[in-house]
């Protein structure tokens, strides 16, 4: 007896048969997000600190940076930054000197025998690009977060003793990073969104891999609702762990 | 004769355009109780602040233990936690139980372990009869236990002088008294103390001279019973005059002497 499946389900089966595409896409996509994440988280502390805390010139120059990225649309900065070594490169050229090496990559064997690209230019430029992008964007969450701890406290701590760093260390910090949180959760949402920008030049990543399977099986909406459905997986988990993080690092009886 | 426990000469002080203290000097003796008065905004918190140089003044010397706190090769940090400071707002560390709060500085500045920090905080906590809530995050703690943890936490450090800032005008009146109990209690155990508050019942209990401020000057020295009895400039008479009306005395908040328990 043959049972005939819903029209749907075939679809999603023919679609679901490209998962070598879908898992290679989806792993740059989750490598991407978490890469800028954290380096956002790092150099946005620092901005913070720097904006809060610095002197006029550091504070400046936080403050320039932070606006510079956040006034700008995230795919022209990665475009700019994607073209401009070549730029570069055909400039060095002009002027008689050696290109850039900007054609160079870094290869595996996977375990199916087929050869996987960890990183290239373009890739590399996708994770500096968006980490750098994320930066600004945490460097004003953090910030937020950051002045909202009273500067008496950073008072007191030193008149115990401690260095203006050491208090900055053992009694701001610990307590901006609990306040963060709530915001900090929107960029974290954001962010997973943001990554498809990479395809624009060319990177393999999870929407990439979604235009790859409509070339091939013209299945649009199927494809796009899985897509869709795996960015939506992928950001409810996070917020729901950040809730679960803000819940359990809270100050009693604040 | 010994040289004065703390020099303060000639400090001056602006914030911008505004000249907050203009050359005010003063000694402080092992074992005295200083207390500061004066209109709000006259500089008695920018004072306290120049002298563990939390706001470092613009001219003047603070020498303390024979070390002027102003020579640059000074260092400011090993100086500060010999100097105890209290604050109006408390400014408990928000995230921390009372005991971490109080042990913090043992920890990462006197380099103590764990177990012997938490020991000594402890014992300050005991002295602010504060052990029983040990636990108890600064949020959880009416004012007046938060601020008998933030003079604990000044006491841990063993400081050669304490700074007190208006210790107890954030506190509803019924929290005052258990907060000035305490002060009375490190004052009479030989504690080196420079008090800003308008508590004239304290004052009178242990100060050893009170100094009026108005307008970043000294207007007038002298003991809490010539301040009591015969005020000499006018400004000072209007001023405890004025106190008077809004205040009124606080020496009922202070419970006798010869009862044990301050608190309850
Ligand atoms: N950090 C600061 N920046 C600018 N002005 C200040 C600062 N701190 C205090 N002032 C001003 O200096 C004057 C004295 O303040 P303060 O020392 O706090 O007086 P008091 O403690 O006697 O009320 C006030 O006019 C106050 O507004
Ligand atoms: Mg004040």
């Amino acid at each position: 007896m043959i049972q005939v499946l819903p029209r749907w389900l075939e679809d999603l089966l023919t679609v679901l048969s490209y998962s070598d595409e879908l898992i290679a896409g989806l792993s740059t996509t989750l490598s991407l997000y978490f890469t800028a994440l954290i380096m956002g988280f790092f150099l946005g502390l620092g901005f913070a600190i720097g904006r809060q805390y610095g002197g006029i010139i550091t504070s400046r120059i936080s403050t320039a940076y932070i606006e510079l990225i956040r006034g700008t649309p995230l795919l022209v900065q990665l475009f700019l930054f994607y073209f401009f070594p070549y730029s570069l490169s055909a400039t060095l050229e002009l002027l008689g000197l050696l290109p850039l090496p900007l054609d160079w990559s870094i290869q595996i064997i996977g375990p199916g025998g087929q050869v996987i690209t960890i990183l290239n230019h373009r890739i590399l430029t996708c994770y500096l690009m968006l980490g750098l992008n994320s930066t600004a964007y945490q460097a004003e969450y953090l910030r937020g977060a950051i002045a909202s701890v009273s500067a008496e406290q950073l008072l007191a701590a030193q008149s115990l003793g401690l260095s203006r760093a050491g208090g900055i260390r053992s009694i701001v910090l610990p307590q901006s990073l609990r306040r963060v949180i709530p915001s900090w959760s929107n960029e974290a949402a954001y962010l997973p969104k943001y990554t498809v920008v990479a395809y624009f030049i060319g990177v393999e990543d999870l929407f990439a891999a979604a235009h790859f399977i409509v070339a091939r099986t013209f299945l649009t909406l199927t494809t796009y609702l899985l897509v869709a459905l795996i960015y939506l997986v992928l950001v409810t988990v996070i917020s729901r762990i950040l809730d679960y993080v803000h819940d359990r690092t809270k100050i009693p009886g604040l | 004769m010994e040289k004065p426990l703390l020099q303060v000469k000639n400090i001056w002080k602006a914030y911008d355009e505004l000249q907050v203290l203009k050359g005010v000097s003063f000694d402080v003796e092992e074992g005295e109780v200083k207390v500061i008065f004066g209109p709000s905004g006259s500089g008695k918190s920018t004072l306290l602040r120049c002298i563990n140089m939390l706001t470092p003044p613009d001219k003047g010397t603070v020498i303390l233990q024979g070390t002027n706190l102003m020579d640059s090769d000074t260092n400011l940090n090993m100086i500060r936690s010999k100097i105890g400071m209290v604050f109006q707002h408390f400014n408990l560390f928000l995230h921390l139980k009372a005991i971490d709060n109080v042990s913090l500085g043992p920890r990462r500045v006197l380099g103590l372990s764990k177990d012997e920090a938490t020991e000594r905080a402890l014992d300050a906590l005991i002295q602010v009869k504060m052990e029983k809530w040990a636990d108890h995050y600064p949020a959880q703690l009416s004012g007046g236990q938060q601020q008998r943890v933030g003079i604990a936490r000044a006491l841990v450090m063993n400081p050669v002088l304490i700074l007190f800032d208006e210790p107890t005008s954030a506190l509803d009146p019924e929290l005052i008294g258990e907060v000035l109990q305490v002060m009375l209690d490190i004052a009479k155990s030989g504690t080196t103390m420079v008090v800003v508050t308008h508590e004239m019942g304290f004052a009178r209990a242990v100060a050893t001279e009170m100094i009026f401020i108005d307008e970043g000057v000294i207007v007038e020295k002298g003991t809490p019973r010539h301040f009591a009895i015969s005020p000499e400039t006018e400004r000072a008479k209007q001023f405890l005059h004025r106190l008077e009306v809004l205040y009124g005395h606080h020496e009922e908040l202070l419970e006798p002497e010869d009862k044990e328990e301050g608190n309850s």
